[in-house]
């Protein structure tokens, strides 16, 4: 493991020696990192590693049974609340309330952080906009996800936690995505978001750590990552193409997004 | 609050299906049907005057009570309980007395058909006396005298039983149901994500509710002012007070459900498992007088039993809040140890 890339910059997420058991499951066993400013930090892992764990104490979401960890300067153990107020959630899985359109659930999600939103502009941000008077359980996967996106959005939050965010998308939807996360980095926001693929990994993070049984087993920039494995002296069987099949979907389909 | 009213099959359960019930229940008017109850008060106390009891009891068509005093029998009038009440005055059938060939009817305004039907049974009675005797000319005389009285309809008894009943239902399946599913939904779990306190979350849900159970309320009792002319005896307020202290005690009792059950196939036969017997045992659609006695002993201390008698009391008989302080207190406790149980099993996820 490398040492710190941005010990000076400001950070904005300061873990330290972070643990959460579950029964005999050491969940989260010893994690420490840190997140500068503005950087896209992703967290990487087979299922079970301790990726949202971490990231549910992260949002104050759940206690840690031990180790610190601070949002924004704020202990996240001590004052849940008020790391809610300046972050951005998305959940694996959102759901929002039946019988309210968009545009309602997001009046009263900013309600809650006690903020006036124009929530056409934030649904226009992620190309909802022609959708403001629907209904969530009528938007399609890629929609909810955007819409899930959006509501993160309510509070203006300087921190963004995405879990999973392109999880069961379709490659146009995907894409767009990443077009939104990289948009939030030039915004100046921090993302810090769990991913299980590798080229969503590549393609956006500043840097990774990977995690497996509930530790942190390698933390850098990936390009870093990469060149270790290859002075290691791996080397991948190499088939050369020029394009892969996704390319041909996206090359059939088109780039833009169908929904 | 929104979001409640967008629940379209909420405000049918709510709304619609009791005002289908009174509806049923007030155009049906068991009331109707009702025999001829009348009483009789013999001042007279002579063979004429018996002879006359005797013959009227012979007829079918009259209920006819127990004797008992004349103002007993005029308030039993003026209650409702009475078509009509006769009264044969001292003298009655002897000679010379004023009173020779004269009775006296006290009838019940409310009850037109019942206490004109009597009034001529009597009259008839009397004729065939009178023909008996061969003495036509010297007909025998009702001297008749309305009485407004207050005529307990069923539709009077119904319309608290179903405010109460509807109270009940709002607050114990709307809660659970919408509850069970923010949570089973993850919806819960969003709003855990954000900065909101879970206390003022609640009490957004519960004052949505007690809205609601007021204006429950307000809608059934205009019904069944409007539609089935029932007259409002007590203070509106005070049974809108009611309205809300009831709808505590069902709403806690919901969460109670939703804090105890995962998903709405759960919640669904508990809250029936509770609604059912309430319904049926608090006095709802039939007084409770007709069940055994141990029933009867437990029935008397059901939250629903508490509710329906308080809003009847004030609804038909025009007590005060304060005359039902036992209804009230009966409800307070329930809502304080509901609370206590909605609060211990309350769960976020």
């Amino acid at each position: 493991m490398t040492a710190q890339l941005n010990a000076n910059n400001t950070n904005i997420i300061q873990v330290n020696d972070l643990r959460k058991s579950y029964g005999s499951l050491k969940a989260v066993d010893g994690v420490s990192f840190s997140v500068g400013v503005g950087e896209v930090f992703g967290i990487l892992g087979p299922n079970g590693a301790g990726k949202t764990t971490t990231v549910e104490i992260l949002e104050g979401m759940r206690a840690p049974d031990g180790g610190t960890a601070t949002v924004n300067g704020i202990d996240v153990h001590k004052d849940p609340r008020g790391v809610k107020q300046v972050i951005g959630i998305q959940l694996q899985s959102s759901a929002f309330f039946d019988r309210l359109n968009l545009s309602e659930i997001l009046d009263v999600m900013a309600s809650i952080y006690k903020k006036q939103v124009d929530s056409l502009a934030l649904l226009a941000n992620v190309e909802l906009a022609d959708r403001s008077k629907a209904m969530f359980r009528d938007l399609s996967g890629g929609q909810k996800q955007r819409f899930s996106v959006a509501s993160t959005l309510v509070n203006d939050p300087t921190l963004l936690f995405l879990d999973e965010p392109t999880t069961g998308l379709d490659p146009q939807a995907r894409r767009h995505m990443w077009e939104l996360i990289k948009q939030f980095k030039t915004e100046g926001r921090t993302v810090l978001l769990t991913t299980h693929y590798m080229e969503e990994a590549a393609e956006l993070c500043d840097r990774v750590a990977i995690m497996d049984h509930g530790k942190i087993v390698a933390m850098d920039r990936p390009a870093e990552l990469v060149s270790d494995l290859i002075n290691r002296g791996f080397r991948k069987e190499r088939i050369e193409t020029q394009a892969n099949l996704e390319d041909v979907f996206l090359d059939i389909t088109g780039r833009a997004l169908q929904n | 609050m929104q979001i409640w009213f967008r629940d379209r099959q909420a405000i049918f359960w709510t709304f619609f299906l009791p005002l289908v019930l009174i509806s049923v229940f007030g155009l049906l008017d068991f009331g109707s049907f009702r025999t001829v109850d009348i009483g009789i008060v013999d001042k007279a106390e002579n063979e004429e005057s018996r002879q006359l009891i005797a013959d009227i009891r012979l007829m079918d068509a009259f209920n006819i009570s127990d004797p008992i005093s004349e103002s007993k029998e005029r308030e039993a009038l003026s209650d409702g309980e009475r078509s009509l009440v006769l009264i044969i005055e001292p003298g009655f059938g002897e000679v010379d007395s004023p009173t020779r060939r004269r009775v006296s009817v006290i009838y019940n305004q409310g009850q037109p058909q019942e206490s004109a039907t009597g009034q001529s049974i009597i009259q008839r009675i009397l004729d065939d006396i009178t023909f008996a005797e061969n003495d036509v000319p010297d007909r025998y005389v009702i001297d008749a005298e309305p009485v407004d009285s207050r005529n307990l309809r069923f539709i009077d008894f119904l319309m608290p039983g179903v405010v109460a009943m509807s109270i009940m239902q709002m607050g114990l399946f709307s809660v659970a149901f919408s509850f069970v599913q923010l949570k089973s939904k993850g919806i819960l779990r969003r709003l855990q994500a954000t900065p909101v306190l879970p206390a003022s979350f609640i009490f957004a849900q519960v004052f949505t509710r007690l809205v609601v159970s007021i204006l429950q309320t307000l809608v059934l009792v205009g019904l069944a002012v409007v539609a089935f002319d029932v007259r409002l005896e007590g203070n509106l307020v005070s049974m809108l007070v009611l309205a809300l202290i009831g709808g505590g005690v069902f709403v806690s009792m919901g969460f109670a459900v939703s804090g105890f059950a995962r998903t709405e196939d759960v919640a669904a036969p508990i809250a029936n498992a509770i609604a059912l017997p309430l319904m049926f045992l608090s006095g709802v659609f039939f007084p409770r007088d007709a069940m055994p006695e141990p029933l009867r002993a437990v029935a008397d201390y059901l939250p629903l039993s508490f509710l329906a008698d308080a809003l009847r009391s004030l609804a038909v008989d025009g007590q005060t809040i304060w005359s039902q302080w036992d209804n009230v207190l009966g409800l307070v406790v329930w809502l304080a140890v509901t609370f206590v149980i909605a609060i211990r099993l309350f769960r976020w996820e």
